[in-house]
């Protein structure tokens, strides 16, 4: 009896271990709603593709997104494209751009009439774990409706890509 | 004549089976002291009038806006571009920032507009009365773009962009690329095209 009881009792214990493992949520698993950690991510430039994006505008969002990455304060490493020392970092993701959309607009005619000239530029993020798994694919939307340069909407668009990583990871 | 004369005494001087005065002697090492001297202080001016052109900035283009991209100068800071040997200065009062000419990925140049009243003169632009702010948004002038795409020495990706005054981001360009930088749009091509 004592035996059957002991039986009963590591099968349940080792079903109760089986099942919280299998419950560990991935490191990058999403659908739990947790977030994700990472130490490092590397951000690619900007596919243009098939739109026709001035390389200022591209620079631009490179730059401002190195900038507002690091000021999330999730990586302790936010790696440029090319970098040699991005090889060895065990958890690295990547984040990847590819442009969808873009209306360089006219900051003259935005403060002449403040109805018209408004820039816009919508690029796809990708971001993927070093397996390849993706993590985040949205697009993202940079605007400047009234005042300011043309080249803020880059500034706008990573601002916006930094709330998505700030909420993801 | 009295060129002649010290010659003379100096090649006297200087030959040493020739009995002469004390004086003739000192003459001579006074000669032989001051010949020495033009020729070490000769020789190093000669060896460096070849680098002097390499040393000296080709093109130099001051008061540039850099937007973007600086690295350790801030953005929209105002600085001097320069061509120098074989890279490309970017230069404040405090710093400079050099990009080597091999590390040059791509340069694009591209023309805008840009308005004459920005910052906090334009801000204070606003509180003219009937719209008298919409009317300054009409004057604006025209302004070179120049976009640099390189790497630093760790093969990181960078970017900086330039706004110079019209026409000065074309002779840069042309010069980065006769030293060998890459250009994927040809500057005959982008001048058409930003036309």
């Amino acid at each position: 009896m004592k035996q059957h009881t002991r039986a009963a009792v590591s099968v349940v214990a080792c079903i109760l271990i089986a099942g919280s493992l299998l419950a560990q949520p991935h490191p990058f698993d999403t659908s739990s709603g947790q977030r994700l950690s990472s130490s490092s991510i590397q951000i690619q430039p900007v596919d243009p593709g098939d739109v026709p994006l001035p390389a200022e505008f591209s620079v631009a969002v490179y730059e401002n997104l190195i900038t507002q990455i690091g000021k999330t304060g999730k990586f302790q490493h936010v790696y440029r494209s090319g970098d040699k020392d991005a090889a060895t970092a065990p958890d690295l993701v990547t984040l990847r751009m590819t442009a969808q959309s873009f209306n360089k607009g006219s900051q003259k005619k935005r403060e002449v009439t403040t109805v018209a000239g408004w820039s816009s530029l919508t690029l796809k993020i990708h971001i993927a774990d070093h397996t390849g798994q993706t993590l985040v694919d949205r697009d993202v939307q940079g605007k400047v409706r009234f005042f300011g340069g043309n080249l803020n909407v880059t500034y706008d668009f990573s601002k916006k890509v930094a709330a998505v990583v700030r909420d993801t990871f | 004549m009295s060129i002649q004369n010290a010659t003379a005494n100096a090649s006297a001087a200087t030959n040493p089976f020739r009995a002469g005065s004390p004086h003739i002697w000192v003459r001579g090492l006074f000669l032989l002291a001051i010949g020495t001297a033009f020729m070490l202080s000769s020789a190093p001016a000669r060896s460096q009038a070849p680098d002097t052109p390499s040393s000296a900035p080709s093109i130099v283009q001051a008061d540039v806006k850099l937007v973007i991209g600086g690295d350790t100068i801030k953005n929209n800071s105002k600085v001097t571009l320069s061509v120098v040997g074989g890279s490309l200065h970017v230069a404040t009062n405090k710093t400079t920032v050099e990009v080597t000419v091999p590390s040059i990925l791509d340069i694009f140049t591209n023309e805008d507009s840009r308005q004459d009243i920005t910052g906090a003169a334009h801000l204070a632009t606003m509180a003219i009365p009937y719209g008298g702010s919409r009317v300054l948004s009409l004057f604006s002038h025209n302004v070179d773009v120049l976009t640099l795409e390189f790497t630093d020495a760790n093969g990181g990706y960078h970017g900086a962009i330039f706004v110079l005054g019209q026409g000065q981001a074309a002779p840069i360009k042309k010069q980065l690329v006769a030293m060998g930088a890459k250009a994927s749009v040809p500057l005959e091509v982008a001048a058409q095209t930003s036309k």
